[in-house]
């Protein structure tokens, strides 16, 4: 089976004066539930953007569903620690973005959105119960509603690969739980890629594995290795 | 003695001293023109300018003008429509150019070999100032509010595209890292995040830039561009001072109300957790 991604030899960072982390060797197969802790600042984050063709590593190769170059459209989903929402609109709106990468870029331009997409953002509204909130703008929503929102978006999009950081943070224990649940049966019942960053590791053990990216004594920079927990 | 607590009033200090000896420096010891200045200024003023004449909002011989209500062929009301009206289209008409240009310069979204020709761009347009704009367009296509409003156009794309594309470079990362990520192209991000995002700030420009250049219409018209403006040149030509004041408190009676209507409708742009919009007396006196 092929890897979802496939790092070798990758340092990541912002130059290559400031290497933040180095990944020796990893491979994540199709609907794997994958974990990556660290403390802050140590370069989860930036290794996500790199997944998500936002930062170029500074060495290395990095595969992304089996090929070098940028995915396809709607290919990756991700959700950004704040969740990238756009505030000021409402949830359908927000949906509709991640939805219109299953058409083409002159029907979403043209605002003439086939039908098919238009299911599909009432479909993943409904499927994370915002049904009742479909035309609330986000500000009005709840940080619970909000993260359900975000990843309403990634469904409507219909990715092979999540990318999601830190997004349960500032959730009490019970809206985590249900928003990692609806995540989790949605990956599961799709076979879809999830990779999670996480700093919160009761959290990360609710993954199928984890990686820890920690700083070593003897290099200036993190290295990624997996661990049991 | 710690300096970084005391950083704000030596700051100020400087500026205060470097003024002066900059001035002293431009006036070279002739001081001798500010000796009779404060009479020269009340003399003009009670001889030329007090009180004034309000013949400027009676209707005028020429051109011939077949309205009922004598104001509304006068010069004062005839010149400050006209000038709305330049400021109104250069506006409308430097947003919708200007909009386009600030995406193509911001740096967030264009990667700098895209983005700097077009900050040069409107740099360029913005470092003329109307005036400048409105004798070019006057030499190009006669005497007239079309030079006026080529001239406003020109300046208002230069200037509010430097708002524009500050706005957009001002935007979170998140919304357009997810977008990217998506695999969205840039003129599916420019209309579901950048725009959505920013509008509260554009309308809020627009209402400002607009307020501007109803401002500016007084001078561009100087030069012969149409509005308010050619009637005060043409009052100073003739020395008619008295009715130059009277043009100028009408312009600041309008300027007001412009500025009364923007405040209280970019109030409604600008982001207020509580939705609460000032009344018309706390826009201008800031009532707590």
């Amino acid at each position: 089976m092929c890897d979802v991604i496939y790092a070798a030899n990758l340092r990541i960072g912002y130059s290559s004066e400031s290497i933040l982390a180095e990944i020796k060797n990893l491979q994540i197969k199709k609907g794997e539930i994958v974990s990556i802790i660290g403390e802050s600042g140590i370069g989860k984050t930036t290794f996500l953007k790199n997944i998500a063709h936002l930062l170029k590593p500074i060495s290395g190769t990095l595969k992304i569903l089996n090929s070098d170059n940028a995915p396809e459209r709607g290919e990756v989903g991700y959700i950004p620690q704040k969740l990238g929402l756009i505030k000021h609109e409402t949830v359908f709106f927000n949906v509709l973005e991640g939805a219109i990468c299953n058409e083409s870029i002159l029907r979403s331009i043209s605002g003439l959105h086939e039908e098919k997409v238009i299911d599909k953002v009432e479909e993943a509204i409904e499927l994370m119960n915002l049904s009742n909130k479909i035309d609330e703008p986000i500000k009005r929503l709840s940080g619970g509603q909000q993260r359900r929102v975000a990843i309403a978006r990634t469904i409507a999009q219909g990715p092979k690969l999540i990318l999601a950081d830190e997004f349960l943070s500032e959730l009490d224990d019970k809206t985590v739980e249900n928003v990692w649940k609806a995540m989790m049966n949605y990956a599961d019942s799709n076979a879809i890629t999830l990779v999670i960053v996480e700093h919160n590791i009761e959290r990360a053990k609710l993954a199928n594995r984890c990686f820890k990216l920690e700083k070593n004594d003897k290099l200036e920079y993190s290295v990624l290795t997996e661990v049991r927990i | 003695m710690n300096i970084q607590r005391k950083k704000y009033p030596i700051f100020l200090a400087f500026i205060l001293i470097a003024t002066y000896l900059v001035f002293v420096d431009l006036v070279d010891g002739d001081w001798s023109s500010l000796e009779n200045s404060l009479d020269n200024l009340s003399t003009f003023f009670y001889e030329s300018l007090w009180p004034p004449n309000w013949k400027v909002i009676e209707a005028q011989s020429y051109p011939a003008c077949e309205r009922n209500w004598d104001f509304l062929c006068s010069p004062a009301y005839i010149g400050i429509t006209e000038t709305l009206k330049i400021a109104f289209v250069a506006t409308g008409l430097g947003f919708i150019i200007g909009l386009p240009l600030a995406t193509l310069a911001s740096r967030n979204l264009y990667s700098d070999s895209i983005a700097i020709p077009f900050r040069l761009l409107l740099s360029a347009m913005r470092t003329l100032p109307s005036i400048i704009w409105a004798i070019f367009f006057v030499i190009l296509v006669g005497l007239g509010p079309i030079s006026g409003v080529l001239a406003m156009t020109f300046y208002t794309i230069g200037y509010l595209g430097k708002l524009q594309y500050e706005a957009i470079e001002g935007l979170s990362n998140d919304p357009l890292d997810a977008a990217k990520a998506m695999g969205l192209k840039n003129s599916e991000i420019i209309q579901r995040v950048v725009i959505p995002e920013t509008a509260n700030n554009l309308i809020s420009q627009l209402f400002f830039m607009f307020e501007y250049n109803v401002r500016h219409g007084s001078v561009i018209g100087i030069v012969g561009a149409g509005g308010i403006g050619y009637y005060i040149s043409t009052y100073l030509k003739f020395l008619q001072y008295d009715k130059v004041i009277a043009l100028l408190i009408i312009l600041f009676i309008v300027v007001v109300i412009i500025d009364l209507i923007s405040i209280k409708a970019r109030s409604y742009f600008i982001d207020n957790a509580t939705f609460k919009s000032p009344s018309l007396f706390e826009n201008f006196f800031r009532v707590k």
